[in-house]
Protein backbone atom coordinates (compact mmCIF):
# COMPACT_ATOMS: atom_id res chain seq x y z
CA UNK A 1 0.00 0.00 0.00
CA UNK A 2 1.19 3.39 -1.30
CA UNK A 3 -0.27 6.78 0.42
CA UNK A 4 -0.43 10.67 0.14
CA UNK A 5 -0.35 12.38 2.98
CA UNK A 6 -2.11 15.81 1.54
CA UNK A 7 -1.26 18.55 4.07
CA UNK A 8 -4.29 21.01 5.03
CA UNK A 9 -6.05 22.14 8.05
CA UNK A 10 -6.75 19.43 9.34
CA UNK A 11 -3.03 18.38 9.98
CA UNK A 12 -3.33 16.32 7.15
CA UNK A 13 -5.42 13.69 5.84
CA UNK A 14 -4.46 10.23 3.73
CA UNK A 15 -5.20 8.96 0.27
CA UNK A 16 -3.96 5.40 0.03
CA UNK A 17 -3.78 3.11 -3.13
CA UNK A 18 -2.93 -0.32 -3.71
CA UNK A 19 -0.58 -1.54 -7.14
CA UNK A 20 -0.36 -4.84 -5.35
CA UNK A 21 -3.41 -6.20 -6.36
CA UNK A 22 -4.85 -6.68 -9.45
CA UNK A 23 -8.78 -5.79 -9.42
CA UNK A 24 -10.63 -2.90 -10.40
CA UNK A 25 -11.04 -1.11 -7.15
CA UNK A 26 -7.08 -0.98 -6.60
CA UNK A 27 -6.76 -0.04 -10.15
CA UNK A 28 -8.79 3.22 -9.64
CA UNK A 29 -7.12 3.85 -6.20
CA UNK A 30 -3.72 3.98 -8.24
CA UNK A 31 -4.89 6.05 -10.53
CA UNK A 32 -6.93 8.75 -8.15
CA UNK A 33 -3.59 8.87 -6.29
CA UNK A 34 -1.63 10.09 -9.69
CA UNK A 35 -4.79 12.55 -10.19
CA UNK A 36 -4.71 14.09 -7.05
CA UNK A 37 -0.75 14.76 -7.34
CA UNK A 38 -0.97 16.20 -10.70
CA UNK A 39 -3.72 18.63 -9.51
CA UNK A 40 -1.82 19.70 -6.57
CA UNK A 41 1.31 20.35 -8.73
CA UNK A 42 -0.85 22.12 -11.40
CA UNK A 43 -2.40 24.39 -8.45
CA UNK A 44 1.38 24.78 -7.43
CA UNK A 45 1.69 22.71 -4.83
CA UNK A 46 5.00 20.89 -4.28
CA UNK A 47 5.41 17.05 -3.62
CA UNK A 48 8.19 14.91 -1.45
CA UNK A 49 8.79 11.64 -1.87
CA UNK A 50 9.99 9.15 1.59
CA UNK A 51 13.37 8.37 0.61
CA UNK A 52 14.75 6.58 3.78
CA UNK A 53 13.85 7.50 7.08
CA UNK A 54 13.26 11.41 5.60
CA UNK A 55 11.28 13.48 2.65
CA UNK A 56 12.68 15.13 -0.22
CA UNK A 57 11.07 17.17 -2.83
CA UNK A 58 10.30 15.52 -6.00
CA UNK A 59 9.43 16.46 -9.63
CA UNK A 60 9.19 12.47 -10.62
CA UNK A 61 6.86 10.99 -12.19
CA UNK A 62 4.30 9.00 -9.80
CA UNK A 63 5.26 6.47 -8.70
CA UNK A 64 2.98 3.63 -8.04
CA UNK A 65 5.54 1.34 -6.18
CA UNK A 66 6.62 4.25 -3.95
CA UNK A 67 6.20 3.75 -0.50
CA UNK A 68 5.00 7.93 0.70
CA UNK A 69 4.38 11.04 -1.03
CA UNK A 70 3.37 14.37 0.47
CA UNK A 71 1.66 17.03 -0.90
CA UNK A 72 3.65 20.24 0.24
CA UNK A 73 1.86 23.82 -0.11
CA UNK A 74 2.33 26.41 -1.99
CA UNK A 75 4.65 29.45 -0.28
CA UNK A 76 4.17 33.22 -0.74
CA UNK A 77 6.07 35.68 0.66
CA UNK A 78 4.60 38.29 3.47
CA UNK B 1 -42.98 28.28 -22.82
CA UNK B 2 -40.30 25.99 -25.15
CA UNK B 3 -38.37 28.77 -26.88
CA UNK B 4 -37.39 29.38 -23.61
CA UNK B 5 -35.83 25.87 -22.06
CA UNK B 6 -32.44 26.24 -24.50
CA UNK B 7 -31.87 30.39 -22.52
CA UNK B 8 -32.46 28.13 -19.37
CA UNK B 9 -30.20 25.59 -19.61
CA UNK B 10 -27.43 27.90 -20.87
CA UNK B 11 -28.23 29.85 -17.73
CA UNK B 12 -28.12 26.51 -15.99
CA UNK B 13 -24.64 25.93 -17.01
CA UNK B 14 -23.56 29.33 -16.53
CA UNK B 15 -24.25 28.78 -12.98
CA UNK B 16 -22.33 25.85 -12.80
CA UNK B 17 -18.87 27.01 -13.56
CA UNK B 18 -16.78 28.53 -11.17
CA UNK B 19 -16.56 31.59 -12.82
CA UNK B 20 -15.91 33.25 -9.38
CA UNK B 21 -12.81 31.83 -6.69
CA UNK B 22 -14.42 29.48 -4.20
CA UNK B 23 -13.76 30.62 -0.71
CA UNK B 24 -11.99 28.11 1.27
CA UNK B 25 -13.95 26.68 3.95
CA UNK B 26 -17.20 26.09 2.00
CA UNK B 27 -15.79 24.48 -1.09
CA UNK B 28 -13.38 22.03 1.66
CA UNK B 29 -16.71 21.37 2.66
CA UNK B 30 -17.71 19.74 -1.07
CA UNK B 31 -14.44 17.97 -1.12
CA UNK B 32 -15.51 15.02 0.73
CA UNK B 33 -12.67 12.69 3.08
CA UNK B 34 -10.10 15.03 1.85
CA UNK B 35 -9.78 18.37 2.05
CA UNK B 36 -7.69 19.92 -1.05
CA UNK B 37 -7.01 23.36 -0.06
CA UNK B 38 -5.24 24.55 -3.07
CA UNK B 39 -8.68 24.52 -5.43
CA UNK B 40 -9.67 27.39 -2.90
CA UNK B 41 -8.75 30.85 -1.97
CA UNK B 42 -7.91 31.50 1.41
CA UNK B 43 -7.63 35.03 2.37
CA UNK B 44 -10.44 36.33 3.58
CA UNK B 45 -9.64 34.35 6.86
CA UNK B 46 -8.20 36.29 9.89
CA UNK B 47 -5.01 35.60 10.80
CA UNK B 48 -3.97 32.61 12.07
CA UNK B 49 -7.36 30.82 11.78
CA UNK B 50 -8.49 27.94 9.84
CA UNK B 51 -12.10 28.74 9.15
CA UNK B 52 -15.19 29.43 11.50
CA UNK B 53 -16.31 26.36 10.37
CA UNK B 54 -13.14 24.92 12.40
CA UNK B 55 -14.07 23.97 16.45
CA UNK B 56 -11.33 24.09 18.97
CA UNK B 57 -11.48 20.32 18.85
CA UNK B 58 -10.92 21.02 15.25
CA UNK B 59 -7.74 22.96 16.08
CA UNK B 60 -6.25 20.25 18.93
CA UNK B 61 -6.44 17.45 16.19
CA UNK B 62 -4.90 19.10 13.36
CA UNK B 63 -1.88 20.41 15.82
CA UNK B 64 -1.72 16.66 17.31
CA UNK B 65 -2.04 15.21 13.60
CA UNK B 66 0.72 18.09 12.20
CA UNK B 67 3.03 16.73 15.18
CA UNK B 68 2.85 13.52 13.67
CA UNK B 69 3.77 14.18 10.07
CA UNK B 70 6.48 16.99 10.35
CA UNK B 71 8.34 14.25 12.88
CA UNK B 72 7.84 11.82 10.00
CA UNK B 73 8.92 14.29 7.52
CA UNK B 74 11.85 15.59 9.40
CA UNK B 75 13.02 12.65 10.25
CA UNK B 76 14.69 11.11 14.06
CA UNK B 77 17.46 13.10 13.99
CA UNK B 78 16.45 16.75 12.83
CA UNK B 79 13.69 16.12 15.11
CA UNK B 80 15.24 15.67 17.84
CA UNK B 81 17.12 18.66 17.39
CA UNK B 82 14.50 20.58 16.94
CA UNK B 83 13.08 20.07 20.22
CA UNK B 84 16.82 20.41 22.05
CA UNK B 85 17.56 24.01 20.26
CA UNK B 86 14.08 25.08 19.09
CA UNK B 87 15.19 25.91 15.34
CA UNK B 88 16.67 24.15 12.72
CA UNK B 89 19.35 26.07 10.98
CA UNK B 90 19.50 24.68 6.93
CA UNK B 91 23.21 26.01 4.95
CA UNK B 92 22.30 28.10 1.79
CA UNK B 93 23.44 26.36 -1.36
CA UNK B 94 23.19 29.50 -3.13
CA UNK B 95 24.91 32.38 -0.94
CA UNK B 96 28.45 31.37 1.01
CA UNK B 97 28.48 32.02 4.89
CA UNK B 98 24.47 32.26 4.78
CA UNK B 99 22.08 29.97 6.83
CA UNK B 100 18.39 30.06 7.15
CA UNK B 101 17.22 29.58 10.75
CA UNK B 102 13.98 27.77 11.04
CA UNK B 103 11.68 28.23 14.27
CA UNK B 104 8.22 27.07 14.37
CA UNK B 105 5.65 29.34 13.65
CA UNK B 106 7.58 32.34 12.80
CA UNK B 107 9.75 33.96 10.40
CA UNK B 108 12.94 32.93 9.02
CA UNK B 109 15.85 34.22 10.45
CA UNK B 110 19.01 34.68 7.97
CA UNK B 111 21.84 33.83 9.31
CA UNK B 112 25.72 35.02 8.54
CA UNK B 113 28.82 33.29 8.99
CA UNK B 114 31.79 35.80 9.93
CA UNK B 115 33.15 38.00 6.77
CA UNK B 116 29.64 36.88 4.55
CA UNK B 117 27.31 39.50 3.30
CA UNK B 118 23.25 38.84 3.44
CA UNK B 119 22.29 39.25 0.30
CA UNK B 120 18.55 40.93 1.95
CA UNK B 121 18.44 44.24 3.66
CA UNK B 122 16.45 42.77 6.71
CA UNK B 123 17.27 40.34 8.89
CA UNK B 124 13.95 37.70 8.65
CA UNK B 125 12.41 36.34 5.84
CA UNK B 126 8.59 36.07 6.07
CA UNK B 127 6.91 33.16 3.81
CA UNK B 128 3.38 32.05 4.60
CA UNK B 129 1.77 28.92 3.38
CA UNK B 130 -1.07 30.19 0.66
CA UNK B 131 -3.53 28.34 2.78
CA UNK B 132 -3.96 27.44 6.33
CA UNK B 133 -1.82 24.91 8.34
CA UNK B 134 -0.75 24.18 11.66
CA UNK B 135 2.48 25.69 12.04
CA UNK B 136 4.49 22.22 12.77
CA UNK B 137 3.16 20.96 9.58
CA UNK B 138 4.43 24.00 7.78
CA UNK B 139 7.54 24.04 9.56
CA UNK B 140 8.55 21.02 7.88
CA UNK B 141 7.73 22.14 4.48
CA UNK B 142 9.41 24.98 4.88
CA UNK B 143 12.61 23.05 5.73
CA UNK B 144 12.06 21.40 2.74
CA UNK B 145 11.91 24.30 0.52
CA UNK B 146 15.08 25.63 2.25
CA UNK B 147 16.86 22.58 1.74
CA UNK B 148 15.80 21.19 -1.89
CA UNK B 149 14.62 24.24 -3.47
CA UNK B 150 16.10 27.31 -2.46
CA UNK B 151 15.50 29.36 -5.57
CA UNK B 152 11.73 29.22 -4.65
CA UNK B 153 12.29 30.12 -1.25
CA UNK B 154 14.41 32.88 -2.68
CA UNK B 155 11.86 33.81 -4.93
CA UNK B 156 9.04 34.78 -2.59
CA UNK B 157 10.85 35.34 0.57
CA UNK B 158 9.55 39.04 1.67
CA UNK B 159 12.90 40.76 4.26
CA UNK B 160 11.20 41.95 7.10
CA UNK B 161 13.03 44.04 10.10
CA UNK B 162 11.90 41.68 12.75
CA UNK B 163 10.62 38.39 13.85
CA UNK B 164 6.61 37.92 13.71
CA UNK B 165 4.39 34.71 14.05
CA UNK B 166 3.08 33.56 10.57
CA UNK B 167 -0.39 34.96 9.65
CA UNK B 168 -1.24 31.62 7.81
CA UNK B 169 -0.41 29.29 10.63
CA UNK B 170 -1.98 28.27 13.80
Amino acid sequence: MGRIIVANRRGHQLVEWDAETDTEEARESVLEAERILREARDKGCAVSKRVGTQHVLDDGVFDPYAEEYQIIAPIAGG
Amino acid sequence: MAWLEPLRALWRRLLAWDLLPTPGPEGARRDGPVERPWRYYWDHLPKRTAGADFSARDYQEARQRAEEVARSTLGDDLWQRLMMDGYLDVPSHRYAGISYRLTIGHRIRVICAPGARSPWPYEYLCINPTYPLPELEFFAHLYLYARDREDTLVRVAAPQPWDQRLGRTF
